[in-house]
């Protein structure tokens, strides 16, 4: 789902009168001949509007976070990324809000929404670039590629650094003889932990760190009844640092009746990593697994990774 | 003219007895008909199968000789108007456009162009002119009735001859000196060619505002005539169960004015 | 009709009684007047909807775009974004915003004189709540039902799939009501009220329900759908709105004179003339149409029908004739204006509108309520 759709989307079919109108010549607009903005633009080679954390990571890894000129809630790393507008969260787009910076590129995730504002946004002719949001191996480049590819800038140097800082940590991982099943907990709002299902970030990052998601059979995040979770016999919770904090720390954690009859309540084994560096599957991808394989597997040797620009904040 | 011939409604309540069994009367334009009767009697209930609000389970009403459920809504409103007990509105309204109201079912007709007239007269004839930009729901208990009354009268301004006014205890909450009002208006609206049928529990009223006085007891129709053959110690006894006798030392409104 | 009833002039006149303090002086405001002031408000909150908000236009840009639109000079390159930001995003957006707020308040309006209750709104009969269910379920079942039936296409229908199963939601619960609220063909105003109750609370269960088997990302998008938007307004929507929020909303206003005769409840209505079973059945199917249809193109927006109506009764009285297409107006400038704040005031991203009104329209109520005690 990469590269722009058509114009006009949504047109097929419409009513007469709405055709009548939309005959007339609005959209699809002359673009990009100009930058829009009545003002000058920031930078020369354009304004961007970046819509997904690990795309503006991406963004500033390929060194053109300077030309960012907005972000979504969702984009906090790096530091720099924090000090610029925030268009809100990332499934309720505001339209006007995106116009209103003058981009002249929006880089999107595909998991962006709600289909209407970026319908209506389409139709402005606002030139969008709509990239894939994977997870697992190789995801990391493609984003990479794939911001790269829309900005006019070769992504292969960096894409390659992460493929070669992924790849130290496969034959360390493959060699580890455990295997704990680690539970997803995303947050323990009412008692029911919402829990990570197939098809989630947090499955590949489980998988990618040399762990195994209990949770099979169905996907996105659900809340789990207590009883469920007993079945799972999960050896470790994971949650994002931030969730836990929220939750009140382990104690808290194992407190609540799905979690308390756990192998991992008994054994006390709750860990926790921020959220970007562990599901983002953007530049930092194999510092996250690193760093979520250290967490899984206390006594096993895993290599450094290098530092590289874009872990910094 | 309204007749009901063998009326009978059946209670909503399944097995309990009828609320009003085979019912003949008739009021004819010029006369006022006064209903008396113990309560419960079914007084209301005749008066809204006379109104066609109630369908009657047996029998028929026939105003001006056709069947009340072969008029359409708007026509039966011009021909015949019904002021209620205790109305009371759902929204703010200022008296005089309670008063207008009475002019719905003209909308369309050549009668329209009277309602500017109709409502002022109506309000004069009421005696509720003063009241006109009162809100309803400020009014006293009295005041209301007035003005639906008032609303009544609007209604049926410029109706044809033999047109039918109904009203259910119009003088309840009213002083006595508006009951007098009222009732002389009434008595006046029967000289102007109207048939007026009206509920009351007063006998006093009832003597002096009625040509012919209709007595119901559970829901039958016991005697029905002019005033004084009617109004009589050994029937309403009968029908009361309680003795009556003439007033000692009391007063008595003089209701004509 | 010869031989009318004249009362005599003077016949059985009495003495008018001594003048009571007139509480509500001064003549009722003519319908002219109201409609011009709301004609009035409501083009100017439409040119505010339309020239203001985070994306700045300049007069330039306005004229260039008005001169493209009207096919006299094509748009100059420096003028793309004014005309993208006008025409593609502001204009229908206002229009929907207007018609939505129109179609709301007069289905307010009409409710509460249907139940002579100044509390009742448009939700109170379970049609939201219903458009709400299917629209969630929609959104929990939509992707992957759409998905495998249409393939590629499902991109361009998908945008069609909830509002048209909000609205065919709506139109259930409102068939369910007829049946319901009816009994041997007399339609009961607190037997259709009770069954709304009833049917807001198997709504409500059933969305809860498949909240619950939403993932988390379906639960965030019902909530935001939920508070309500105007974000995802295009043009193809126009039309659409038109004959279902404004048309049916303008269809309303001929039952104002029989609304008003209402106010003396159902036998007075009908011994005024008014046809009350036809006027219950027309009232709630007019007015669940447009609410479904509203709730189809921009999820729930609240107080508006419970707020609107109130406020041109304590302005100009509660004569419908006056509060129906006065309502209506309001509701649409008010509505125009309350996603204008929704666009702007937390810009560059967007509040949802159904809090903006909510949260104007909420306190402003309490307000009201203080200084006017006495709404009904």
């Amino acid at each position: 789902m990469t590269g722009q759709r058509p114009h006009g989307i949504g047109r097929r079919g419409l009513p007469a009168a709405a055709a009548a109108w939309t005959a007339l010549p609005w959209p699809p607009l002359p673009w990009p001949p100009l930058p829009w903005a009545t003002r000058p633009a920031r930078a020369a080679a354009g304004r961007v509007v970046c819509i997904g954390a690990a795309l503006t990571e991406c963004v500033f890894a390929l060194g053109e976070g300077p030309h960012l000129v907005a972000r979504d809630s969702s984009s906090r790393f790096p530091a720099a990324a924090l000090a610029l507008p925030d268009i809100g969260y990332m499934r309720a787009l505001p339209p006007e809000g995106i116009a209103s910076l003058s981009p002249d590129l929006v880089i999107l995730s595909e998991e962006a929404g709600p289909a209407e504002a970026v319908a209506v946004l389409r139709a402005t002719g606002l030139p969008m670039r709509t990239l894939p949001d994977g997870a697992g191996p190789g995801a990391a480049e493609a984003k990479l590629r794939g911001v790269g590819a829309a900005l006019g800038r070769d992504a292969e140097p960096v894409a390659r650094q992460v493929a070669a800082d992924w790849a130290m940590l496969d034959a360390p991982l493959a060699g580890l003889r455990a295997r704990p099943r680690v539970l997803f907990v995303l947050s323990l709002a009412r008692g029911a932990p919402l829990v990570s299902g197939e098809g989630t970030h947090a499955d590949a990052a489980i998988a990618a760190a040399g762990g195994v998601n209990p949770v099979r059979g169905w996907r996105g995040y659900r809340p789990l009844s207590a009883e469920s979770a007993a079945t799972l016999a999960p050896d470790v919770i994971l949650m994002m640092d931030f969730a836990l904090q929220e939750a009140g720390g382990a104690a808290a954690v194992f407190a609540t009746p799905a979690l308390a009859v756990t192998p991992a309540a008994r054994a006390g084994r709750v860990v926790a990593l921020d959220g970007g560096l562990m599901l983002g599957f953007g530049p930092r991808a194999a510092h996250g697994r690193r760093a979520l394989a250290a967490l899984l597997h206390p006594d096993a040797a895993l290599p450094p990774l290098p530092e590289r620009p874009w872990t910094a904040a | 003219m309204i007749a009901a011939e063998a009326l009978g409604v059946d209670s909503p309540v399944r097995g309990a007895a009828p609320l009003l069994r085979s019912v003949d009367l008739a009021a004819r334009a010029g006369e006022v008909l006064a209903l008396i009767g113990p309560n419960g009697a079914g007084k209301s209930t005749l008066l809204r199968a006379l109104s066609g609000e109630l369908r009657p389970s047996r029998g028929r009403v026939l105003l001006r000789g056709r069947p009340l459920a072969g008029w359409p809504p708007p026509a039966l409103a011009r021909a015949r108007a019904v002021m209620e007990q205790q109305v009371s509105l759902a929204f703010p309204l200022p008296a005089r456009e309670v008063v207008a109201l009475g002019r719905l079912p003209w909308r369309g007709t050549p009668g329209m162009a009277l309602d500017r007239a109709a409502v002022g007269e109506a309000m004069e004839r009421a005696g509720v002119a003063a009241l006109a930009a009162r809100t309803y729901a400020t009014l006293s208990g009295g005041e209301r009735q007035r003005v639906q009354f008032a609303r009544a009268l609007a209604q049926l301004h410029g109706a044809a001859e033999g047109a039918l006014l109904l009203m259910d205890e119009p003088t309840a909450s009213l002083d006595p000196r508006h009951r007098g009002l009222l009732l002389r208006a009434a008595r006046g609206l029967a000289r102007d060619g109207l048939a007026v049928i009206l509920v009351l529990h007063d006998l006093n009223e009832a003597a002096f505002v009625a040509d012919r006085v209709g007595i119901l007891a559970e829901g039958r129709l016991v005697a029905s005539g002019p005033a004084a053959a009617v109004l009589r110690r050994e029937v309403l006894r009968e029908v009361y169960g309680i003795a009556f006798r003439p007033v000692e030392g009391g007063l008595l409104p003089d209701l004509a004015g | 009709m010869d031989g009318g009833v004249r009362p005599a002039a003077g016949g059985a006149a009495a003495p008018a009684p001594a003048p009571g303090p007139d509480r509500t002086a001064g003549a009722p405001p003519s319908a002219t007047r109201v409609l011009a002031l709301g004609g009035l408000l409501l083009a100017a909150a439409m040119l505010a909807g339309l020239l203001l908000g985070p994306a700045a236009v300049t007069a330039r840009g306005l004229l260039a775009t008005l001169l493209d639109a009207a096919g006299l000079a094509p748009l100059p390159a420096e003028h793309a974004r004014d005309a993208a930001v006008l025409g593609v995003i502001r204009a229908p957006r206002v229009l929907l915003a207007a018609m939505l707020g129109a179609g709301l308040a007069a289905a307010g309006t009409v409710m509460q004189g249907l139940f002579r209750n100044p509390l009742a709104d448009p939700a109170l009969l379970g049609i939201s709540a219903g458009a709400a269910l299917a629209a969630v379920a929609a959104i929990v079942f939509g992707h992957g039902l759409f998905g495998g039936l249409f393939g590629p296409q499902a991109g361009a229908l998908g945008l069609w799939l909830l509002p048209v199963a909000a609205f065919a939601g709506g139109l259930a619960i409102t068939f369910a009501l007829s049946r319901l609220g009816t009994r041997a063909g007399v339609t009961s105003v607190p037997l259709l009220l009770l069954s709304g109750v009833a049917l807001n609370a198997l709504c409500g269960a059933l969305t809860g329900l498949l909240i619950f088997m939403a993932d988390e990302r379906q639960a965030r998008d019902i909530t935001f759908w939920t508070l309500g938007s105007l974000a995802g307004a295009r043009w193809p929507q126009v039309p659409v709105a038109l004959a279902l929020v404004l048309l049916p909303a303008l269809l309303l206003l001929p039952l104002a004179r029989p609304l008003n005769a209402l106010v003396l409840g159902e036998s007075g209505a009908f011994h005024l003339g008014v046809d009350v079973e036809r006027l219950k059945r027309v009232a709630v199917v007019l007015s669940a149409v447009t609410v479904a249809a509203g709730v189809a193109a921009a999820g729930l927006v609240g107080f508006v029908g419970l707020v609107v109506p109130h406020l041109v009764r304590l302005a100009f009285g509660a004569d419908n004739r006056l509060v129906l297409p006065g309502s209506m107006l309001l509701g649409a400038s008010l509505l125009v204006l309350a996603d204008l704040a929704a666009r702007w005031l937390a810009a560059p991203a967007e509040l949802p509108v159904g809090v903006v009104t909510a949260l104007l329209g909420a306190p402003f109520f309490l307000w009201l309520l203080r200084r006017r005690a006495g709404l009904a």
